[in-house]
């Protein structure tokens, strides 16, 4: 059993063919002008995405003024922009909000949307198809529209200005869900099967077969929602009312609405603002190999 | 009931009162920008304290200008009033569409605050069927900022530069530009900023008294785009592509700006002593009513009908915002926020000569302005119309006739008004 899940989910397996098809019939190093073409393109989007992190990087080593006139090159204001920022900002406080929030949210969102996709996936049910149907449905709706009766929902539940208010409305995230259905499809039955004949309940089936072996799933899901919860800023923006809720993407943007901006102090926000997001895609990158290669062992 | 219990409840209703009455000494608000409208509400929350309320707190809160707006839409249309302020700041460009989008939302300030002391055009922005609802704050009176030394070396004086039209401003400033290589003034294409304040100058606006468009036809907009095409197609000036862009032009790169007061700050903070001078804005000469007089963004207090303690903030207001001279005066040396108060200019600090515009007594002069700036009204969908003008810039710039060109705008706001 466990050699046909192992073969399933190694991905060296299937490798072998996959290079024959990408290689071609006729082998490497025939015509060099497609490639030569292929990699100046590449090396221009390369630039085109990268020059922004660059700017960015450059940005909070310079005076505002210089980032303004242009200049190009790494300068030496990068202590006086953050002494700036800490004393405009209460950055442990917003950092902590910022954190707070985001790691409750993924947190609880995973569990929730995973749990719904494999039961989505595992249990069948005339109406199945039709509520997954309904759902999906829902993506479409923009959250403009929701804003106003969301608001009014969590006044009358007295949440306004809380750290709930932000978290409670993210845990049932519909593409998650989606996401966790469309992997569960790849998840061996046999190994629930078994799991039953051992004896094991359904929640622990879940907690210690499926979880485990969707790790990767599980990774590539915390990048996107800790990404979406982070970088969330209208919600929380119509919900939160004081300074001492604030995240740091809503910091950014009344450091942005000075009638004179400090850009130096926004490119060293902006900076530490990237940072835990960049910081969770390389472990979790990691992660992800790791629970491809060693998925059930 | 038994002692203890009797003195729980003694104990927790004095507890309550004290709470209450800690409560009632405390206003909240919103604003923008924590150095300029942040520290003016700061420092007039501290001349409060000393004119006898030492319990009294200011609880500020900071949010984008965009940001207050968006949550005050958001909470007004909901109509859950928890947690909104009790005072907060509203752009003047704003101002109409709120007042009536939300009547009864803000309360009506008229038989409190004596309006006679301020700038009528600040109190006609706040005003919707006789009664008005603000506080007025900082004014965006205009001014003709010049360079003196280069217009100097291009043969001209301070004289040469008051009261001018636009027609004369731009033979100025074409010899100016061809004297001393610097460009006359720079605009940003995409920001149709200037027009807008040449517009105002006219006492004409986009809209009719009853709120329809007002563009076709109206012979100001017409002499206002016809003195604003011949700068954009005059070789005066230089392409700035961003706020942030102009700000920076400023430092060196241009003979002259026609901003709001407030621009003050940006142009002292290029150590440049001695160099610049401002003088009232040009006029279009071809307007009925032209005056070297205009206004360029501001913003108001208002007092949300919400608030648990709308005494306590109508007596803040008007004892500090509605009459205080020596706390304006204190704003415009630490924060360069020049108010809507009349009175004001008695104070020490607008009377003062200012070395950096050559020893001009620039404060003086603009509130002498202030009080001749023509009051329009706004209306709901100044930004919507702002946006059909810029859209229409290039094909300005490029030659376009005018009159298909205004209809053209007229034909987009028409659009985005509906």
């Amino acid at each position: 059993m466990s050699d046909v899940a192992a073969h399933r989910l190694d991905p060296e397996a299937a490798e072998p063919s996959a290079r024959a098809a990408l290689r071609g019939p006729d082998g490497p190093g025939r015509d060099m002008i497609g490639p030569a073409v292929k990699y100046i393109v590449l090396s221009l989007a390369a630039f085109v995405s990268v020059f922004p992190f660059f700017w960015m990087l450059v940005g909070t080593t310079n005076s505002s003024y210089d980032i303004v006139r242009g200049k190009a090159w790494f300068g030496d204001q990068l202590l006086v922009n953050l002494g700036n920022l800490i004393e405009q900002v209460d950055l442990p406080r917003v950092l902590f909000n910022s954190f707070y929030i985001a790691i409750i949210s993924t947190v609880a969102t995973l569990l929730v949307s995973s749990l719904a996709g494999y039961a989505f996936e595992i249990f069948r049910h005339k109406w199945r198809e039709r509520i997954f149907a309904a759902l999906l449905l829902m993506l479409s709706i923009p959250f403009a529209a929701l804003m106003v009766p969301l608001f009014v929902m969590m006044a009358s539940a007295g949440l306004i200005n809380t750290y709930s208010a932000i978290i409670l409305p993210t845990i049932a995230n519909i593409f998650i869900i989606f996401y966790f259905r469309q992997a569960t499809k790849a998840f061996p039955h046999e190994l629930r099967d078994a799991a039953k004949i051992d004896g094991l309940k359904e929640w622990q089936i879940f907690l210690r077969v499926y979880m485990p072996v969707m790790r990767s799933t599980y990774a590539a899901a915390t990048i996107i929602v800790f990404t979406l919860t982070w970088n969330n800023y209208l919600w929380p923006l119509i919900v939160l009312q004081t300074n001492d809720m604030k995240t740091m993407v809503l910091t950014i943007s009344s450091l942005n609405s000075a009638y004179t901006p400090d850009f130096g102090v926004i490119m060293v926000a902006t900076v530490i603002t990237t940072l835990p997001t960049l910081i969770i895609f390389f472990l979790l990158q990691r992660l992800f190999v790791q629970g491809m290669l060693g998925s059930v062992k | 009931m038994t002692t203890a219990f009797r003195r729980t409840l003694i104990a927790s209703t004095a507890l309550g009162l004290v709470a209450g009455a800690a409560a009632a000494q405390e206003l909240t608000v919103w604003a923008w920008d924590p150095n300029f409208n942040g520290a003016a509400m700061e420092a007039a929350a501290a001349a409060y304290q000393e004119m006898g309320n030492p319990d009294f707190t200011l609880d500020y809160q900071e949010f984008a200008r965009e940001e207050i707006e968006q949550k005050l839409q958001t909470q007004l249309a909901a109509g859950t009033m928890d947690g909104l302020p009790d005072i907060v700041l509203i752009e003047d460009y704003s101002a109409q569409k709120f007042l009536l989008s939300f009547p009864g939302a803000f309360e009506p300030l008229t038989d409190v605050i004596d309006y006679s002391g301020f700038a009528d055009y600040k109190v006609a922005l706040a005003s919707v069927d006789g009664e008005t609802y603000a506080m007025p704050f900082d004014s965006g009176v205009t001014g003709l900022f010049y360079r003196s030394d280069l217009i100097e070396e291009a043969g001209y004086t301070a004289e040469d530069m008051q009261d001018l039209t636009w027609d004369e401003f731009i033979e100025i400033g074409e010899a100016v530009t061809e004297a001393t290589g610097t460009p006359m003034i720079s605009l940003d294409i995409n920001d149709p900023g200037l027009f807008v304040v040449m517009l105002q100058s006219t006492g004409s606006w986009f809209f009719n008294e009853d709120g329809s468009l007002n563009i076709e036809g109206n012979p100001d907009f017409r002499a206002a785009m016809a003195d604003y095409q011949e700068i954009l197609q005059s070789d005066m000036w230089t392409q700035v592509n961003s706020w942030a862009d102009y700000q920076a032009s400023l430092a060196g790169d241009v003979a002259s700006t026609v901003s709001g007061v407030w621009i003050t700050g940006t142009i002292k903070a290029a150590d440049m002593s001695g160099q610049w001078a401002v003088a009232p804005i040009p006029r279009v000469a071809e307007a009925e009513n032209g005056t070297n007089y205009s206004n360029l963004g501001g913003s108001s207090w208002y007092v949300l009908a919400s608030s648990d303690d709308k005494e306590l903030a109508f007596d803040f207001l008007t004892s500090v915002w509605g009459s205080d001279v020596e706390f304006y005066n204190q704003i415009l040396v630490d924060q360069g926020a020049v108010g809507s108060l009349l009175a004001s200019r008695e104070g020490d600090a607008y009377q003062e000569a200012d070395a950096y515009f050559g020893g001009q007594e620039v404060w003086q002069d603009f509130s002498s302005w202030l009080g001749q700036v023509p009051a329009v009204d706004y209306g709901i969908f100044t930004y919507e119309v702002r946006s059909a003008i810029a859209s229409n810039i290039p094909a300005i710039a490029d030659g376009a006739d005018l009159d298909e060109a205004i209809s053209s705008i007229a034909a987009e706001a028409a659009v985005l008004t509906q």
